[in-house]
């Protein structure tokens, strides 16, 4: 081999600037997503459709929660009339778990009328100790159930309420004011349990349906101080009413036995009204409602994350990239952090837009305060959803990116997203078994959309930021294995 | 060292199928070296294994003298143009090197340079999908270019190109050359590089058949040979014929004359008052030389299905 060079002299690059940092890359790939017009399709696709069927399921929605009572009052009372300040203390030995927030305890009522003003502290199965007043405040003792020492002490208009292990040594459970309360109350102990939720899974969708639970609960160790001459009349039992009339869908009427001090009282109702978490006016959950649209906004974040994938492999642009950036790992991060970002964004519009564009419709369809307070982005759990619903976006659209990279064929790569996405809750509409739906809910990548609850439901699946959990191990294996991949094979 | 492109070795293949077999070679700074070879012969193969884009299966490939993937800023490095329809057809020309220069952090400004040094200025503005060939191969050229590298390859370039456009080409690609950059050419017709090679590299089914020089390969080609011009053909081919030379008739009145002197032509011309309007040493064109080169090589029946 001969070899005749010229005597040129050895060339340099004029560009003297250059540099190959991560910013560069991220530059790079935000240049590469910005400039392409079917990026900013999918992005103005995903806000309108999350915008559209959002406006259009709020349309078709209607309720007359707010219709109802605003308060419940139902309960089997084991009752005597205290006259003045006084301090009453039972132990309550045991209670059923009729319910989670059945409710056994001690109370100051104003008179045996349904709807009378009142205090109560009490302990629930699942719920702990709660000092609760008035059909509005709640306030959450310790976490104990029965047996529990309660007492109440009366002091003019304050009432407060203490809780105790041994009878001995007593933890203050909450202190309410209930002004008017006259000299001589109703005092007494108390038992009630809330209507069960009976849920019925048919091809068509869920029926839900309520049935009455009856509480029990026994009580020793009772004392008033001071003693005074009423007392002498014993205890009273009696069903209060919101109406007078007997409780409906139970047994017409609470019992209570007595001997030796010991009393067993059965109770069906509740106590409650808005502020009182037993209370069920209206159930649906309006902010997750509102932002439901995202179900169909996320097929056009689908194929923005994958199409960011694929359209190099495609055109065969991706030897220039990673002739351009030998290092492809970063790249890969790079596009993550890109396409994220941008749908993110996308989603924050298309979150903010839906909830507060369905407000309107769904005041006018009777999701309103009391029942529905409006949602407000100051509350925690507004915000979580608002924020989240960006955020589960973000993650979707890098799981498509990641299944972009590792399939490298945009048609095969958005066929799998969806299937994963999207086919599960179509079967499982036909599937006539709730934990189906369930576990659907749990283990596919819609999981994540459980971050948009802003209340119990008794068809919610999964916790908030388990779901995104879920979401994100999806985006993660899939970003793994094709960071694995990219180093692996030819490009 | 000098900015240049390092073969050693290089081994390939996919599946049963050798693409290329044991290939070294060297791209020397300050000429154009074409490399040289049928459809399915390794080229295209060979450079992505120089980019680091398909990785060796034996072998190394080292751009100036280090391995690609171990480059900082590569554009600074190595220009390449693999395939001008890697371009997304809904992003603006000037966009496609405004990626590529951020990604190696190049200043923004050298993306209109290299758009008017191809002469696409006027058409920074238009999407890839509305570019003609000629236009992507140019935007190629561009990329190849954003960073002012010392060493640039180019696969096929001249391919799609009207004749205009192959003439600019040839222009550029002296032009680097003459600025001591090693630039490195390939294409499956020898003609295309007729007027721009200095130097050559052929392969047939993954491997090396020539490793040579243009003005030694034509130069050997046209050795002894001797064009000339008669009206009375098939007379004279029979006279220099019975004289010893090997001779064929290229043309009407044309005849390739092999194994006599041109002087000695002339005389038994005259002797039998044969006339002609022109003898003169032959000089090969680089399509003959190459077919020289490869007449005996069977390689070159290779089918053209086999995988680039």
């Amino acid at each position: 081999m001969t070899r005749t060079a010229p005597s040129a002299p050895a060339y340099r690059s004029s560009v003297g600037t250059a540099r190959d940092g991560f910013v560069q890359i991220l530059r790079s790939e935000w240049t590469k997503v910005r400039s392409v017009r079917s990026t900013v399709w999918c992005a103005l696709a995903a806000i309108g459709l999350t915008v559209l069927v959002s406006l259009l399921t709020s349309a078709s929605s209607t309720t007359d929660a707010n219709s109802g009572p605003a308060f419940v009052d139902q309960f089997t009372f084991v009752h005597q009339r205290m006259d003045g300040d006084g301090t009453f203390v039972v132990h309550v030995a045991s209670q059923r778990d009729s319910q989670e927030w059945a409710k056994a305890g001690i109370m100051i009522k104003e008179n045996l009328t349904g709807g009378s003003p009142y205090a109560a502290v009490m302990v629930t199965p699942r719920h702990g100790v709660r000092m609760q007043a008035g059909f509005t405040t709640d306030v959450a003792g310790s976490g104990a159930g029965a047996p529990r020492w309660l007492m109440l002490t009366r002091s003019g208009a304050t009432i407060a309420g203490y809780e105790s292990a041994d009878g001995t040594t007593w933890h203050h459970a909450g202190t309410v004011q209930l002004p008017g309360l006259p000299r001589t109350a109703e005092l007494g102990m108390f038992v009630t349990s809330p209507n069960g939720l009976r849920v019925t899974k048919t091809s068509g969708g869920v029926s839900t349906s309520g049935y009455a639970t009856v509480g029990t609960a026994a009580f020793d160790h009772v004392s008033v101080q001071p003693a005074v001459p009423q007392q002498l009349r014993g205890w009273t039992g009696q069903t209060v009413t919101d109406d007078g009339a007997p409780p409906t869908g139970g047994p017409a009427t609470g019992t209570f036995t007595e001997a030796d001090g010991a009393f067993t009282v059965t109770g069906t109702g509740d106590i409650a009204g808005y502020g009182i978490p037993s209370f069920q006016a209206g159930d649906d959950d309006i902010v997750a409602n509102s932002l439901s649209g995202v179900q169909l906004g996320l097929l056009a974040v689908v194929a923005l994350g994958v199409l960011a994938a694929t359209a190099e492999y495609r055109t065969g642009m991706v030897r220039t990239t990673f002739a351009a950036s030998p290092r492809r790992r970063r790249v890969l991060v790079a596009k993550g952090v890109v396409v994220g970002g941008v749908v993110f964004l996308a989603g924050l519009v298309a979150s903010l837009v839906a909830l507060f564009a369905a407000q309107p419709e769904l005041r006018h369809n009777g999701f309103r305060p009391p029942a529905y307070p409006s949602p407000s982005l100051a509350d925690p759990t507004v915000l979580r959803a608002v924020v989240g619903t960006a955020l589960v976006l973000a993650v979707l659209a890098v799981f498509s990116l990641g299944v972009g990279l590792v399939l490298r064929r945009s048609a095969r790569a958005i066929v799998l997203v969806i299937a994963l996405v999207l086919v599960p809750q179509i079967v499982a509409a036909f599937v006539p078994s709730l934990s189906v739906q369930m576990w659907i809910d749990r283990l596919t990548p819609v999981a994540g959309l459980a971050i948009q609850h802003t209340r119990p439901r008794f068809d919610y699946a999964i916790g908030p930021w388990a779901g995104f959990a879920v979401l994100c191990a999806y985006a993660a294996a899939a970003m793994a294995a094709a960071m694995w991949l990219v180093r692996r094979r030819d490009a | 060292m000098d900015a240049t492109i390092e073969a050693r070795d290089l081994r390939k293949r996919y599946g049963r199928t050798v693409a290329v077999d044991r290939l070294s070679f060297t791209v020397a700074a300050g000429q154009v070296t074409g490399f040289v070879g049928p459809n399915g012969a390794g080229k295209s193969t060979t450079m992505r294994m120089v980019l680091g884009l398909d990785a060796p299966d034996g072998g190394t490939a080292l751009v100036g003298g280090r391995p690609y993937a171990a480059l900082r800023t590569p554009l600074r490095e190595l220009g390449a143009l693999l395939d001008a329809g890697a371009i997304h057809p809904s992003r603006r020309a000037r966009d496609h090197l405004l990626w590529m220069a951020h990604s190696n952090g190049l200043p923004r400004s050298r993306v209109d340079t290299v758009l008017e040094m191809v002469g696409l200025g006027p058409a920074a503005g238009r999407r890839g999908g509305a570019l003609s060939l000629g236009m992507r191969q140019r935007l190629g050229i561009a990329g190849a270019l954003l960073g002012d590298p010392p060493v640039l390859m180019f696969d096929e370039p001249v391919n799609g190109l009207d004749p205009e456009g192959i003439h600019w080409m040839r222009g550029l690609l002296r032009r680097l050359a003459a600025e001591g950059r090693a630039v490195f050419v390939s294409s499956h017709l020898m003609g295309e590089l007729e007027g721009s090679a200095d130097h050559l590299i052929v392969i047939g089914r993954g491997r090396l058949i020539a490793d040579t020089s243009v003005r030694e390969l034509i130069a050997a080609v046209s050795g002894d040979q001797v064009m000339l011009r008669t009206v009375r053909r098939s007379e004279a081919m029979t006279v220099l014929a019975n004289a010893g030379a090997t001779v064929a008739a290229t043309d009407r009145e044309t005849v390739t004359v092999r194994g006599l002197p041109a002087d000695r032509i002339a005389a038994l011309l005259a002797e039998r008052e044969l006339p002609f309007t022109e003898l003169a040493p032959h000089r090969a064109s680089l399509e003959e030389a190459y077919m020289e080169l490869t007449r005996d090589s069977v390689e070159f029946s290779a089918p053209a299905g086999s995988p680039r």
